[in-house]
């Protein structure tokens, strides 16, 4: 796989801002990084570090001042169905019930009425939603509202996942939850496989838990690539084996919460 | 707890017809001779109500009494039946017209964010014309019948339907829109199925704003230049000094008003149903 063209694909990509005050901001500075297809990555670093407008011009909803990115050897220009996208606050639309939320995309793209209402009771099954496909969003909890986002995005059949730190607002417990949904539909795979994942949090337990590799951004940059080998299923045990230890440590000192011990910093 | 609220306003309309009652005998003052300025609720009832038969012109086997006969209920109710509908037939379509030429103008501007830029200066200029005094430019333009009065409502309509679209879709929250364009929605579906569906509750304001907008325009359109209609009943009563003639049009003007609002209410609701509760109308104790 690491010989085959990567799906994601950023070539020298920056990002300048105007600040109101006038000044420049360079909120993503010349990155680079590939994506192998079917990799389960995380950005993680401080808030404004600019890891979520790096996902947001993957995601095409956002054009870089510089650089180039391409998904599945395409050149992005704008948003496209092949890159889904669950945000950070609630994009579930409140005027349409929940099975035609998960229908949504599939409708965009003409899948006729029956076959996309299966499409979507399936995935609605997958994410234990199946008895609320006729209710309103509002009278769902904030958990069952990302479990509606996650499912709209696997039932459009994304070949490409962005996820803007999904579970930031979420408790504990109904966070812990939804990453089991989100590994088991990872896991479940399309026809094609498992489908390549960008997961921007800036929650180090959940990275690591989550993460076949972790970027860590600062100021911009991608400042450290992290590979996490330890094996799936993973628990709350896995984060207590040494090489995760040591993983945390190197991560936390990133974050400024640790005194840092001797990281290379990649070279840009 | 409803209950108790509905009584309360009934309450509250029992005293104020009271508190006009008490007006009309302590102010004994008339227009003209015989005519009171403050009529009381047993001149509306009655001579008042009897009066509407000088506005029916005769048909349905009840002669007008234009034509000799004496004045009877049976006229009168006839002439308010036939002079309302006049007024709420021109209100409607021009509403109907306005609301649709103007909403629709309103999402074409919208399409992108150059043409709303260039049309928030012009908005603004229209918005603040002063609506009646166009009513002679209206009448020159597009004529004394019904056309020119639709015409005047429309327009009247159609200046507050458009800037509550444009404003509306302005408002939309961006994340519902990157949500439909990440799932591949096209520029058309976008409209359709995100942004009509997301800018309804905003634009019901806009939609009770153009009833209360539409009723002063098509008053103010009949009070130049009709012959039928409440307003045109309204012009010819101050000429001579008929003031509860003109009270009972205003009584009318409650009437019409409220049932039209309750039944927008009703269709609002049903159309919003996806809303939390509060933006529903319901009050929060």
């Amino acid at each position: 796989m690491s010989d085959a063209a990567p799906m994601v694909l950023v070539s020298r990509v920056s990002q300048t801002f105007r600040r109101a005050d006038g000044q420049k901001v360079r909120a993503v500075d010349d990155v680079s990084v590939q994506i192998p297809e079917g990799q389960f990555v995380c950005l993680l670093g401080p808030s404004g570090c600019g890891k979520t407008t790096l996902l947001q011009m993957v995601a095409g909803l956002l054009a870089p001042t510089q650089g180039e990115i391409r998904v599945a050897g395409q050149c992005v220009r704008g948003p496209a169905p092949e890159r889904g996208m669950v945000f950070q606050k609630d994009s579930v639309f409140p005027w349409m019930r929940v099975i035609d939320n998960v229908e949504f995309g599939l409708k965009c793209r003409g899948v006729a009425k029956p076959e996309r209402q299966a499409i979507a009771r399936r995935y609605l099954a997958m994410v234990g939603l199946a008895a609320v496909e006729r209710a309103w969003p509002r009278e769902l909890s904030g958990g069952m509202l990302k479990r509606v986002a996650i499912a709209t995005v696997f039932a459009n059949g994304a070949a490409v996942l962005l996820l803007d730190e999904p579970f930031g607002a979420l408790d504990y417990v109904t966070k812990r939850q939804l990453h089991d949904v989100l590994l088991t539909l990872w896991g479940a795979g399309a026809s094609g496989g498992r489908r390549t994942v960008l997961f921007v949090t800036h929650d180090v337990d959940e990275a690591l838990l989550l993460a076949d590799r972790i970027l860590v951004v600062h100021s911009g940059r991608i400042v450290d690539d992290m590979a996490i080998p330890a094996p799936r299923p993973r628990n709350s045990d896995s984060l207590l084996l040494p090489a995760m230890v040591a993983n945390k440590h190197r991560l936390l000192a990133h974050l400024g919460l640790e005194v840092a011990p001797a990281v290379p910093v990649l070279a840009q | 707890m409803m209950r108790r609220e509905r009584w309360l306003s009934l309450g509250v309309l029992l005293l104020m017809a009271a508190l006009w009652q008490g007006l009309s005998m302590l102010f004994r003052a008339e227009a003209v001779p015989g005519e009171p300025m403050v009529p009381g609720w047993q001149v509306l009832a009655t001579r008042t109500l009897l009066s509407m038969a000088d506005y029916w012109p005769g048909g349905f086997g009840v002669p007008g009494v234009v034509s000799g006969a004496a004045r009877s209920y049976a006229a009168a109710g006839l002439a308010i039946v036939g002079n309302s509908l006049d007024t709420i037939v021109r209100l409607y379509t021009g509403l109907l017209l306005g609301g649709m030429l103007g909403s629709g103008l309103g999402l074409l501007v919208s399409w992108s964010r150059w043409t709303r830029r260039m049309v928030q200066g012009p908005l603004q200029f229209l918005r603040m014309l002063p609506l009646l005094a166009m009513v002679p430019l209206f009448q020159l333009w597009f004529g004394i019948d019904f056309i020119g009065k639709i015409m005047f409502v429309a327009y009247g309509v159609g200046v507050i339907f458009f800037a509550g679209v444009v404003n509306a879709v302005g408002n939309v929250p961006q994340i519902y829109i990157d949500n439909g364009l990440t799932l591949g929605a096209s520029r058309l579906r976008l409209y359709r199925s995100v942004i009509l569906p997301a800018i309804f509750p905003e634009l019901r304001a806009s939609v009770l704003l153009s009833l209360g907008t539409g009723w002063a325009a098509v008053l103010g359109a009949e009070y130049l230049g009709a012959q039928s209609g409440l307003g045109y009943i309204i012009v010819y009563s101050e000429q001579f000094g008929y003031l509860d003639r003109m009270m009972l049009m205003a009584l009318l003007f409650i009437l019409y008003a409220s049932l039209s609002y309750a039944a927008f209410d009703a269709l609002a609701r049903r159309l919003l149903a996806w809303t939390p509760q509060t933006a529903r109308g319901i009050v929060i104790e």
